[in-house]
């Protein structure tokens, strides 16, 4: 099936079968392999996109559903320059990363929220991260970072 | 497999009745797990959640209608819902699957679990199925036969869900238990609604209990039990053993017969408390 779309600000025009995941299409076909694949049943958020605004479960997704749709990946957040989006920074300044694999999926969750609450209070931060899991459970240096990129917010 | 998206609801009609093997899909959190895991191999996908005619929430006729596709998030950030279906909405499963999930999806998955259904049978809801040729609506409560099975035919699509107006009055609760608090499925889940007077006698009243049966059940005898009476200790003792009368739970992988037996007691009663403040 034939799809458009934008990802990352770029517009996309591929041909995929019907039973891919976009999951699949993001990463087998398009390249962008910083979306993780952990449970692949909606369970994790490894996987974790952002479709027209909310994060969902790439993993859960067919890929035709994309069409016409505004796709953010994790590499799309950094800026061409190379300059890291304020999460990136602060989950480097708050060492809010192990072994890594949950990040991706962490930050484009927590992208949605800020997008949406610039300034989320823990406990917002907590509801809005409940379906990434990071088996390394360094869940309070995740707070802590999702934290300082809002409070960053507040002086931008 | 094929993947069709059809523009309207007439257009989706004729598709599931003219092609065989043919599935719905809306959301597919529930769907595409189900198919991954080789639990049903539909040879077409019938994508109904971008018709316009299955969303949005709106008063009309003395209902409040609820769009089959809309999202379990859009129930969530509803603020004209009675509460005990926004607090089962929101206890699904994470940020990410009420996204895309679908109130619609959550019914005909037809778990005996599902944190919309126990709310929507406390509230009286009532299903529009509509098929090529006919148009009928379901009591929510009569829809479920079995795990998994409804009365709902191959060729009928789940339009909106239907709650009278009446039910707006009043107040509800929902309560559920999980092994944790987030992104978990429900062990046990209880809603009730009703109306009560000052000093507690209640007056209306509706309550249903999900996981602990094979379908969502409502609880008529303890409905029954409970109308025209006060609320203290001793009725609720009295109510106590006619839950455990009325729900026949199993152990599975989520949890035993007996601890669901005990947890539906307490959550009946938290949730019969919560709903009767603000009438004190």
């Amino acid at each position: 099936m034939h799809l458009e779309f934008i990802c990352n600000g770029k517009k996309v025009s591929v041909d995929v079968p019907a039973d891919m995941r976009a999951l699949d299409l993001i990463r087998d076909v398009m390249g962008l392999t910083g979306t993780k694949e952990g449970c692949a049943r909606g369970e994790c958020g490894a996987c974790t996109i952002i479709v027209n605004g909310k994060a969902v479960n790439s993993c859960l997704m067919y890929a035709v559903k994309l069409k016409g749709k505004e796709v953010f990946t994790i590499e799309g957040l950094s800026e061409e320059s190379g300059k890291l989006h304020p999460l990136q920074e602060a989950f480097l300044e708050e060492g809010a990363v192990q072994c890594g694999f949950c990040t991706p999926g962490m930050i484009m969750s927590a992208k949605a929220l800020l997008d949406r609450n610039p300034r989320p209070n823990e406990e917002e931060i907590e509801e809005a991260i409940s379906g990434n899991i990071c088996r390394c459970t360094g869940y309070a240096k995740i707070v802590k970072a999702v934290t300082r990129a809002g409070l960053g917010n507040n002086h931008g | 497999m094929n993947y069709l998206i059809p523009e309207t609801l007439d257009q989706a009609l004729r598709l599931i009745s003219s092609q065989r093997n043919a599935k719905l899909i809306a959301g597919g959190t529930d769907l595409s797990v189900q198919i991954a895991d080789s639990l049903i191999s539909p040879e077409i996908l019938v994508d109904i959640s971008g018709l316009e005619e299955l969303k949005g929430i709106e008063e009309k006729n003395g209902f409040l209608s609820l769009g089959a596709a809309t999202t379990i998030d859009e129930l969530v950030s509803s603020s004209i819902l009675p509460h005990c279906l926004v607090q089962g909405a929101k206890s699904i499963g994470s940020p990410q699957i009420r996204n895309i999930g679908t109130l619609g999806g959550n019914i005909c998955n037809a778990s005996p679990c599902g944190d919309t259904l126990t709310p929507l049978i406390a509230l009286g809801g009532i299903l529009v199925l509509v098929s090529s040729s006919a148009r009928r609506k379901v009591r929510l409560e009569d829809f479920f036969i079995g795990p998994k099975m409804t009365v709902c035919a191959d060729n009928e699509i789940l339009t909106e869900v239907l709650i009278e107006k009446d039910y707006l009055q009043g107040r509800s609760a929902f309560r559920m238990t999980g092994k944790r608090s987030g992104q978990v499925i429900s062990q046990v889940n209880v809603a009730i609604w009703l109306e009560a007077g000052k000093s507690r006698e209640i007056e209306k009243i509706r309550a249903a209990v999900g996981s602990v049966a094979p379908v969502p059940l409502r609880l008529k005898r303890v409905e029954q039990a409970l109308k025209g009476r006060a609320v203290h200790e001793r009725l609720l003792k009295e109510v106590s053993e006619l839950i455990n009368e009325e729900i026949k739970p199993i152990s599975d992988v989520r949890a035993t017969d007996d601890y669901r037996r005990r947890v539906t007691v307490t959550l009946f009663r938290d949730a019969l408390e919560e709903a009767l403040q603000g009438f004190n």
